[in-house]
């Protein structure tokens, strides 16, 4: 069964008297463990696409199915449990809250989950993710005091906590290095192996697409084209060639 | 997620903006402060109506034999006081059976020398009764007041105002020694510790001893307390009927029918009787209230209000005394009223403005699951903290104001207990009216309008 199923997607923004038509009829299956990559140039829907699968905004028209369950039609609550409890964020500006320590940025879904942990427990489980992005020894310092590559690895941490179903990264390298951007890309690569998680990755760069397991590409609103990668880089082999510049670690 | 949680948050967020949130805070400090200090001022006046009033003497009556008025207060013609020998210790018992009297003291008076030794001293003795000492609320410095067995068994036994005691025995404990009054040795038992000017130059002796040495049997006065204040004229209002249906000062057919002949235009009014006039005088000494024990700023806030002083009764000057503090209370309550709204307008707009900083936050919370409610509590329990922590900076400063108030203004102002749960109720309850709006605003942006904010 398909992890997300959109059908005859679209959706209309009002600018003044304008109207934009941001998606224009965009049907989509994406299968558990997949490493989608969609591609296109900035304004073709893809950003429109992401926030209505990551539940944030609601389709104008169509159908959409998250792990089988409608959600195109649900109360504000409701969908806020469905982001808390199946969706994993990650953006280009991490979006980590300021002042906030890693670890507390890691917490915070857990703050809102419905079964309520006790507070040891949350900060059990948010030093744990930390230590699965090989962040243990950040736990405390704020985003401020992190670099780029480590402040993207505690928004994964934070965009894992609830164990969702789906990642959604939107533009996740789009602030960081080469050498950077790569170990990302590693991170998620490692995680769609190790743990079968369904990665769906916005990105306007081909290059960063191709370590995608299928290329969807967008134009003005519609799919143009959506097949497999066959030639998919694989992260953890670059890395591995190339010259060792350590961070600041 | 729970409201524990959200104040932890609030806590954090207040802290990084510390002057800020100080600042804002302040007019809900002094909102509080302001009513704290009304509840004070109106409980102290309160408390000055039925206590210091009490002490003062307001729930006395005096009863004097002879009528000062007797030709009419048009005419002014005295006869003068203490003429009539018609008051007995009956009548005091008689008046003793009056609902609402506390205390009775019959009263012998006697203008004479006291004497220890060389050194003399012309001044008031009265005779008086036991409960004398617990009407006025006499503590002793020294020795004790004289008892019922000596009342009864005619002791020549003596208690010293403080004014009379400096004049005979300057500085030596007199208590033990004697005294000469009226050709006779006393025994002094007791010196009072009053504060009255009138009563520490008097000598105390059992009036039945009084009575024995003047060699009469009738009473110069009678002294009633009211078990509680307010009561005094009304107990008053029966005093006079009852004494002149003892004294047989009935308006009998006869006399009413001599009445033209014999005094004819000489005395038109005798006020409270009918045509036979009183043979006593009954008085409350409210009036006398306005120059003893009360604070002194009070007193003089009282007197300019009062033109007629004379005729003062306890309700008046409850009334006055209510009448000052409620136009204090009424300012006050202004500066609480139009420092709170200006306080809560304050957390609306720090609010607002935390809301605007923190949209992305928001966005944030929102993306990894929080619900409305969620953001609605963490803001609206953050604009309560924050009115919180003023109102606790207010009540600190309501309690202090008030101490000001009574020590330097002189004015009974004591705040209760109870001002701190009224000053944390009204703070919170301004903190939820003035942070309910930024917090919906908070809660009912758009998921995806945060994020993106810039």
């Amino acid at each position: 069964m398909a992890v997300i199923s959109v059908r005859n997607l679209t959706k209309t923004y009002h600018v003044g008297e304008v109207a934009v038509h941001a998606l224009r009829g965009v049907s989509l299956e994406i299968e558990k463990g997949e490493f989608v990559a969609v591609v296109g140039p900035s304004g073709s829907g893809k950003s429109t696409l992401m926030h209505i699968l990551g539940c944030l905004d609601s389709p104008t028209s169509g159908e959409y199915f998250l792990d089988g369950a409608d959600v195109s039609h649900l109360s504000d609550d409701e969908l806020s449990e469905v982001r808390n409890h199946k969706i994993g964020f990650v953006f280009q500006g991490f979006n980590l809250l300021p002042r906030t320590s890693a670890l507390e940025n890691v917490e915070l879904p857990l703050l809102y989950n419905a079964g309520s942990l006790s507070a040891t427990e949350r900060r059990r489980r948010a030093m744990e993710a930390l230590a699965a992005v090989g962040l243990r020894d950040r736990a405390e310092h704020h985003p401020n005091q992190l670099s780029g590559g480590q402040q993207q690895r505690v928004a994964i941490a934070r965009a894992l906590m609830n164990r969702p179903s789906i990642l959604l990264a939107d533009e996740p390298t789009g602030n960081l290095d080469s050498r950077t951007s790569i170990e990302v890309l590693d991170i998620f690569q490692s995680l769609r192996e190790e743990r079968g998680i369904t990665i769906v990755l916005i990105t306007h760069e081909p290059s960063v697409a191709e370590y995608g397991s299928r290329i969807v590409a967008f134009k003005d609103g519609r799919i143009v084209s959506d097949t497999p990668n066959l030639r998919q880089r694989v992260a953890r082999g670059e890395l591995a060639e190339m010259p060792i510049a350590r961070e600041d670690a | 997620m729970r409201v524990i949680a959200s104040f932890q948050l609030a806590v954090q967020a207040l802290r990084r903006h510390q002057l800020r949130a100080g600042l804002t805070m302040l007019g809900i400090t002094i909102g509080v402060a302001a009513v704290i200090t009304i509840v004070a001022l109106g409980t102290g006046a309160q408390q000055t109506v039925s206590d210091q009033i009490q002490s003062a003497g307001t729930n006395l009556i005096q009863i004097r034999a002879g009528n000062y008025t007797r030709g009419g207060e048009s005419v002014n013609i005295a006869s003068g006081l203490g003429s009539a020998t018609t008051l007995t210790e009956a009548d005091a018992e008689a008046v003793g059976r009056i609902a609402g009297v506390k205390y009775v003291a019959a009263g012998v008076r006697l203008r004479g020398w006291v004497a220890n030794g060389a050194r003399r001293y012309y001044t008031q003795i009265l005779g008086a009764d036991v409960p004398y000492a617990a009407m006025y609320q006499w503590s002793f410095s020294r020795g004790k007041f004289f008892s019922r067995e000596d009342v009864a068994g005619y002791a020549p036994v003596a208690v010293l105002g403080t004014s009379v005691r400096e004049r005979l025995f300057a500085g030596v404990n007199p208590v033990g020694s004697e005294v000469e009054i009226h050709g006779q040795k006393f025994r002094v038992i007791g010196v009072t510790s009053t504060g009255d000017e009138d009563q520490s130059e008097m000598v105390f002796v059992p009036y039945t001893t009084l009575q024995r040495l003047l060699g009469i049997n009738y009473l110069h006065l009678v002294t009633v307390s009211a078990k509680e204040a307010g009561q005094a004229s009304g107990i008053v209002d029966q005093i006079v009927p009852l004494l002149r249906q003892r004294h047989h000062l009935t308006d009998s057919a006869a006399a009413r029918a001599r009445q033209p002949g014999l005094l004819g235009n000489q005395m038109p009014n005798s006020g409270t009787g009918g045509l036979v006039p009183d043979d006593f005088t009954v008085k409350t000494q409210a009036a006398e209230a306005l120059t003893r024990g009360l604070y002194t700023s009070v007193a003089a806030f009282v007197l300019a209000n009062m033109p007629k002083v004379d005729q003062i009764n306890l309700q008046e000057m409850a009334g006055t005394l209510n009448r000052a503090s409620a136009t204090m209370t009424a300012l006050l309550a202004a500066i609480a009223a139009i420092s709170l709204i200006v306080g809560g307008i304050g957390i609306m707009n720090i609010m607002m403005v935390a809301v605007t900083e923190r949209t992305r936050e928001i966005g944030i919370r929102r993306a990894v699951g929080a619900k409305q409610r969620d953001v609605m509590l963490q803001f609206l329990v953050e604009a309560v903290t924050l009115s919180l922590c003023g109102g606790l900076a207010g009540i600190v400063l309501g309690f202090a104001a008030s101490l000001v108030v009574a020590r330097i203004l002189e004015w009974p102002a004591e705040a209760p207990a109870w001002g701190i749960a009224l000053g944390f109720g009204i703070a919170g309850f301004v903190g939820v009216l003035f942070g309910y709006y930024p917090a919906r605003k908070a809660s009912t942006l758009p998921p995806i309008d945060a994020l993106r904010y810039e």
